[in-house]
């Protein structure tokens, strides 16, 4: 298809190899827009999360979690006939794994939304040790 | 409420068959037709927007490569190049939940992702994808997601099965999440709406005072559509991080 180029763009047919150059850096400088745009997209994307989306999720998570850990302790129980302790235990280990996953999800929220600069966090703010 | 038949919120999630095949019970449902709708019209938009592959889009193919572009970028940053595999996968799950949601706005439209066993599918869908694609994968080594890097060996009785019971509520929290979303948003609409009906009949001050729910409907419609798109957006981010710990699994 070069043909149709070099008549389109008539100023690049003095040199054989000008147009896929062109062409060339014309690509990879496309390839680094997509990346920041992506970043773009993806920050604002979860400043416009309203703020029920945000609750109905953390909360999902919390709850999800509760609801699994019960679940698989009463399974548990039905099945080895120790009414009701491992459904406890599985209920603790639950809300601790939804605990967990909120501040994951709180954590992903905060790194997609990060705060803008210079603005005070308070004392003993750690955000460099989060993993 | 006075007149249950009148404003009855719950009335527009009820299933009623349509062709019913014999005794057992299995019948072609409204959810099963909007279903089937969301993937026709879903294909026929994707076919009849690219088929005529212009260097200069057309609005149709604009619009379907856009949607590509975003669904891609959006596989590409969270999973990395080797999770555009699975882009297919994500890509029908987003327009699917996409047009499903946006559906569900058109009145007297049946919202299929406003049952949960819809959208836990879905979910078990994703969930048993990152299972098997995991350990196919990984082998072994894909139980590291259950051992969270840099931790002491005897916490590791505690910590593992709290983090495996992280890991199985995932699909019951991408469901809930989409189909709580939905309902609770389709449910405020319609007693808001449901606000004037019962206030107009109580004469010219009634209608007044029903301007304000009215007011809120209109708000709240508008709220409708951000959250029909930032679900399925919601769903297709979390799937695609899903994949990836399914490509990389270590935290």
């Amino acid at each position: 298809m070069p043909k149709t180029r070099e008549t389109k763009r008539p100023e690049h047919d003095d040199k054989p190899g000008s147009v896929t150059r062109d062409l060339a850096a014309r690509i990879a400088r496309a390839q680094g827009e997509r990346k920041v745009r992506a970043e773009q997209a993806r920050v604002s994307a979860a400043k416009d999360m309203t703020g029920m989306s945000r609750g109905l999720r953390l909360g999902s998570e919390f709850i999800a979690a509760i609801l699994v850990g019960a679940g698989i302790g009463y399974l548990l129980d039905l099945w080895l006939g120790t009414s009701p302790w491992i459904m406890l235990v599985m209920l603790l280990a639950g809300f601790a794994a939804g605990v967990l996953n909120v501040t994951r999800a709180a954590n992903d929220m905060n790194k997609a939304a990060p705060p803008p600069p210079g603005s005070d966090l308070g004392p003993g703010n750690d955000e460099d040790d989060d993993r | 409420m006075a007149d249950p038949n009148k404003v009855d919120p719950i009335h527009q999630f009820a299933l009623t068959d349509i062709i019913s095949f014999g005794e057992g019970g299995i019948s072609f449902t409204n959810s099963a037709l909007f279903m089937v709708l969301t993937v026709g019209v879903i294909s026929l938009f994707l076919l009849l927007s690219t088929s005529s592959r212009s260097i200069v889009p057309s609005r149709a193919q604009a619009l379907s490569e856009m949607l590509y572009e975003f669904v891609a970028n959006m596989v590409r940053d969270s999973a990395g190049k080797e999770g555009m595999k699975f882009f297919p996968f994500v890509f029908s799950l987003f327009m699917f939940v996409l047009v499903a949601n946006l559906f569900g706005m058109i009145p007297f439209f049946f919202t299929v992702t406003s049952h949960i066993i819809v959208t836990f599918a879905l979910a078990i869908l994703v969930f048993l994808t990152v299972i098997i694609y995991g350990i196919w994968r990984n082998g072994f080594k894909f139980l590291k997601l259950f051992v969270p890097a840099g931790v002491p060996v005897y916490v590791l009785p505690i910590v593992v099965p709290i983090e495996i019971v992280s890991f199985l509520s995932r699909p019951i929290s991408l469901s809930v999440r989409l189909f709580a979303n939905i309902l609770a948003g389709h449910i405020t609409l319609k007693v808001f709406a449901g606000f004037i009906v019962t206030l107009g009949s109580l004469g010219f001050l009634g209608w007044l005072g029903a301007l304000l729910p009215l007011t809120m409907t209109v708000a709240i419609t508008a709220l409708e559509f951000l959250v029909a798109a930032l679900q399925a957006y919601v769903f297709a981010v979390l799937t695609s991080m899903y994949i990836n710990d399914a490509i990389h699994p270590s935290h």
